[in-house]
């Protein structure tokens, strides 16, 4: 094995427009340092502090949500691991992250992509708030609300793509247009 | 009954809970990896404080960021204010942010939405 062309590297993130890119084991410590570092270059950028807000905020949900699906599926080989990328398209900020599932779990969030994705903002916030009042047994672990809170904030419907790994396992991306 | 006293970190916000005034300060993000772990000893101050007196509860916050568990979290703080200020209890809230950043006020006002004690919303200038 050799090691990646760092030019050639350098040159697909500049093309993408790819700010922030990770992909490894990810801990809470990583997520807040990661964050730090996603927010720092957006306010030097001077962006709008309510966009740099809604960037920060679509991040750490997409990520504790990894970090949560991880620490309840520890027979999940590499469910630990994230990718994620925040990067530039037309104008608009794009957050994306990556993680091994159930295939089930996959199709299942695919659906509720889907039954987002039919909703305008009022049924977005009315949808958000009836979830807040589940018990939380039920809430417990679902990505529930975290998803609920991206629609709301994105610009477009989110975007969710399913890839079957090896029958067992399902590589899940969620992309979230600000 | 003892004052609750937490320091703000990156991911948990600054916490004073003074007994004898009837005050509850918050201020920071809030985004904790373990949201129930952080907020339960504040929501086991408040309902003690609830019990054991008939005082007035005054909050002021300058919370930022919030996380949707953080928010499920400050929803279960409101509704016990709300039910003690049905019960005839003096609550008031008094949320003020900084007016660059207005997703901290359609926040705050997503929450005064469902409750009717008194419940400001400041931009500070």
């Amino acid at each position: 094995m050799t090691t990646p062309d760092l030019f050639d590297l350098r040159e697909i993130f500049d093309q993408q427009q790819i700010m922030v890119c990770f992909n490894g084991p990810i801990n809470a410590a990583l997520i807040e340092e990661i964050g730090r570092a996603l927010r720092d270059y957006l306010n030097h950028q001077q962006e709008q502090p309510s966009a740099v807000a809604d960037i920060f905020a679509v991040y750490i949900e997409m990520t504790q949500n990894i970090r949560r699906y991880a620490d309840q599926h520890p027979e999940l080989a590499g469910a630990a691991s994230a990718a994620i990328v925040v990067s530039r398209e037309d104008g608009h900020y794009v957050v994306s992250a990556g993680n091994v599932v159930n295939p089930d779990d996959g199709r299942e969030l695919l659906k509720r992509v889907d039954e987002l994705a039919a909703m305008d903002r009022s049924e977005l916030k009315a949808f958000f708030k009836a979830q807040l009042r589940q018990p939380r047994e039920i809430l417990n672990g679902s990505a529930g609300l975290g998803l609920i809170d991206m629609a709301r904030k994105a610009s477009r419907p989110l975007v969710a793509t399913v890839r079957e790994m090896d029958g067992q396992r399902s590589f899940l991306s969620l992309r979230v247009v600000l | 009954m003892n004052d609750l006293e937490l320091a703000q970190t990156p991911s948990t916000p600054a916490v004073r809970m003074d007994h004898k005034e009837g005050r509850v300060f918050m201020a920071g993000d809030s985004y904790p990896e373990n949201p129930f772990e952080f907020f339960q000893p504040i929501i086991d101050w408040i309902d003690t404080f609830l019990k054991e007196s008939s005082r007035p509860l005054a909050f002021d916050l300058e919370l930022i960021y919030l996380n949707t568990s953080s928010i499920r979290a400050m929803m279960d703080i409101f509704d016990r204010l709300e039910e003690a200020h049905q019960g005839g209890r003096q609550v008031n809230v008094l949320w003020s942010y900084d007016p660059d950043n207005e997703r901290v006020g359609e926040l705050a006002e997503e929450f005064k939405e469902d409750c009717t004690f008194p419940f400001a919303i400041a931009p500070r200038s």
